[in-house]
């Protein structure tokens, strides 16, 4: 009886291999020697155009040379601005345009796919169209404003206290929608019988949802931390169609700076450290989220 | 429990890595795309030619592409390339690409050795970087050989540094530009003003002229964060009679002098829209053409425009001027433009070269102007016909005659300055820091990543 089961396994287990192996030779392909690629070759000074293509073995020194620069500083603080700032509201507004719009009329569903339109814009032509709408000499936004007395000096994106709230808001009119589905996903597949009991304990709408609804979601919300954290920390195309990064460095975030380093300047050594500097904060994250929530729930 | 907990937090993470990989390792791509230009490039060789080659055309059937920046040159280029078909039987494709694009792609197709692109427009700036990593043909052989076809010597002098480094020809003279002050006619004259002479006057009379409260300017400058607000500055580094390399040819940017031409230019923007701190070449453009300023420093190629009532709307009410220098600084003129270039790589140089040549000839130069083209010969901008359609050809010819094509180092670590430039300055128009402190930063950053 043993040989058999064992003999069958060992053939589902051949055929799963052979199976997955387009997949794993793909993504080995694709993902996998790249990222061991990427930590190669920051340990050498490599410029991309130099028609020698030497490389000159550097150690850590460009990981060293990142903790001392002023604009991997700037840029790692206005990335976890971006990213605090895109996240928390994303959340709350996305939970609440979620339980709005949970119900099934017919009006409903029309809303919620008007409201996905968003998110199926390429990011770099929402980027383009909001920089036209913030412009504060021929835009629509500040011309309203100043209908309403209001002048908004330099523009959204031209004053530097300005700029990154103005940034924020593109992301928040972009993903809001994304948050909203998964919530949604999640609120449909919640069991009834917790509310039909807290019916009968006499509680509340609001209490039924703060100690019902808000633990059943966690697994949506930590899908959603997630998404939309990785995606925060990744952000490039916003930043490249508004601002540059700028004014000055106020919304000069991580990726952006990469970018410069890499395909400016093609010191892909230096280039290829920051990314990985990038990579392990986004896993440290990550990681926390997942233990942080996770403790919760046992 | 434990366990599951353990593969949920492996699987995410694994997803998570991949995610990241899209974005972090877009700088290493280059090197590990598959050259994917090398199939098309290969084939116009090995292709027959479609008819039997007539002896006057010794090309006839071969393929050629070009990439061009989407200046207002390329709709030359769109109708002139179906004649130069016609006349020599060599395909030419063109591919239109904006600046960051074009640098780009062509970065790309040089470091793979791909040779998509036979022939490509190239930047005065790119000069030094295109000779030091010789991505482009050196054209002095075939210069010497057909000197008796080229009429190098009407060729303008300044428009050589469309391609000249280090002694080598690494593209030949394309377009020719020239900084000029444009300027508004009829507010002017109302104001009872002659157009400035000096950068003092330009100040005093873009303050006069600003009316904030009826929107409206005295001048629209470039202020935008990057390749923008660091050209605009260069610009104004040159009118003050300063430079960006010293007499050795070493980067330096924080001087004292600099220091004082940054709070001068700085000084400019109370006059320029709110919004100019973040315009780029389009904004200032629409700026000028939507009738909001006074005055407007620029490319001479935009001049054609605004007679156009399509896209402006001050038709009629435009001159220009030379751009006023400082008192005391002797005359000379921002100069840039482009070159056209053959890749190293390319396998149809010689066909390239006659396109070359058969766009640079006086003849074809003439159509090149009329269709948004722009000069690089004295006989063009002498010709008689074309000052009748273009009275302000007697003020570029000046411009050009006294033209500075190095006001921008064209080194092969422009790049790097450019950005630098491009951040800092900015930092300092909106008040991030201080006109020494931005030079300053600026400096060390250059000297930090040319190393």
């Amino acid at each position: 009886m043993r040989p058999k089961s064992n003999r069958s396994l060992l053939f589902v287990e051949k055929h799963y291999l052979l199976l997955l192996a387009p997949l794993l030779i793909f993504v080995a392909a694709i993902a996998i020697y790249p990222l061991f690629f990427s930590f190669y070759i920051s340990f050498f000074k490599y410029r991309l155009t130099d028609p020698n293509q030497t490389r000159t073995f550097l150690g850590i020194a460009h990981y060293i040379l990142a903790i001392h620069d002023k604009t991997v500083i700037t840029a790692i603080r206005n990335t976890l601005v971006f990213v605090a700032g895109t996240v928390v509201i994303e959340l709350l507004l996305g939970l609440g345009l979620a339980l709005l719009f949970a119900g099934e009329g017919r009006w409903m569903r029309a809303l919620r796919s008007w409201l996905i339109i968003p998110m199926a814009l390429p990011s770099l032509v929402v980027g383009l169209v909001w920089k036209s709408l913030y412009n504060v000499d021929f835009g629509v936004i500040p011309y309203y404003f100043k209908q309403f007395g209001i002048t908004m000096g330099r523009g959204p994106l031209g004053e530097i206290k300005w700029a990154m709230p103005s940034v924020i808001l593109i992301d928040i009119w972009q993903w809001t929608p994304l948050v909203m589905i998964i919530f949604l996903a999640g609120l449909k597949s919640l069991p009834h019988d917790p509310y039909e009991a807290a019916r009968v304990d006499g509680a509340n709408r609001w209490q039924s949802f703060w100690h019902i609804t808000l633990p059943l979601l966690k697994p949506s919300i930590l899908i959603v931390l997630l998404l939309r954290t990785m995606q925060g920390f990744k952000v490039f195309d916003i930043i490249y169609a508004t601002t540059s990064g700028g004014p000055g460095t106020a919304t000069t975030v991580l990726n952006f700076h990469i970018y410069t380093v890499g395909m400016v300047f093609f010191k892909m050594g230096y280039a290829a450290a920051l990314a990985n500097i990038l990579l392990i904060i986004v896993a440290a994250l990550a990681i926390l989220y997942i233990i942080v929530l996770e403790r919760q729930q046992i | 429990m434990k366990q599951r907990n353990y593969l949920v937090m492996l699987l995410i993470i694994s997803i998570l890595f991949v995610g990241l990989l899209a974005a972090c390792n877009a700088p290493a791509s280059p090197t590990t795309q598959p050259p994917k230009g090398e199939a098309p490039a290969a084939q116009p060789t090995e292709k027959p030619p479609a008819a039997p080659k007539p002896a006057e055309k010794p090309f006839a059937g071969t393929e050629l592409t070009l990439a061009s920046m989407t200046d207002q040159y390329v709709t030359a280029f769109k109708y002139l390339i179906p004649k130069f078909e016609e006349e020599t039987g060599i395909k030419v494709t063109l591919d239109e690409l904006g600046y960051v694009d074009l640098y780009q792609k062509l970065t790309a197709d040089f470091v793979a050795h791909t040779g998509n692109y036979d022939l490509m427009t190239m930047d005065i700036v790119w000069s030094g970087e295109y000779a030091q990593n010789k991505y482009t043909l050196p054209l002095d052989d075939l210069m010497a050989r057909d000197k008796d076809q080229l009429q190098m010597d009407d060729i303008m002098p300044v428009a050589w540094t469309l391609g000249e480094w280090d002694g080598k020809h690494w593209a030949y003279p394309l377009a020719g530009y020239a900084n000029v002050l444009n300027y508004r006619k009829d507010v002017l004259s109302e104001a009872g003003l002659e157009p400035p002479k000096t950068q003092e006057q330009l100040h005093e009379y873009a303050k006069k002229l600003t009316k904030p409260d009826e929107d409206f300017y005295g001048i629209a400058l470039l202020g935008a964060k990057g390749p923008a607000v660091a050209q605009d500055y260069m610009v104004w580094v040159q009118q003050y009679g300063s430079s960006i390399l010293d007499a050795d040819g070493n980067v330096a940017i924080n001087t004292p002098k600099n220091v004082e031409i940054l709070k001068a230019f700085g000084d400019l923007f109370q006059y320029a829209p709110p919004g100019a701190t973040d315009y780029w070449w389009d904004q200032r453009e629409t700026a000028f053409r939507s009738g909001k300023v006074a005055m407007m420093e620029g490319w001479s190629i935009a001049r054609a425009g605004y007679e156009n009532p399509e896209i402006s709307s001050v038709v009629g009410k435009v001159a220009i001027a030379l751009a006023p220098v400082a008192e005391g600084v002797e005359p000379k003129y921002g100069f840039g433009g482009w070159g056209i270039g053959i890749n190293a790589d390319s396998k149809n140089a010689e066909a390239a070269w006659e396109f070359i040549k058969w766009l640079s000839s006086p003849e074809i130069q003439k159509e090149w102007i009329r269709h948004d083209g722009a000069p690089i010969r004295r006989s063009t901008l002498e010709d008689p016909d074309l000052n009748q359609e273009y009275p302000w050809f007697p003020i570029l010819l000046e411009a050009f005659d006294k033209g500075d094509g190095d006001y921008r180092p064209r080194i092969p670590q422009y790049s790097i300055i450019q950005d630098a430039l491009g951040t800092t300055v900015n930092a300092y128009l909106v008040g991030e820091m201080g006109a020494q402190e931005a030079l300053d930063q600026a400096q060390a950053q250059v000297e930090e990543t040319m190393k």
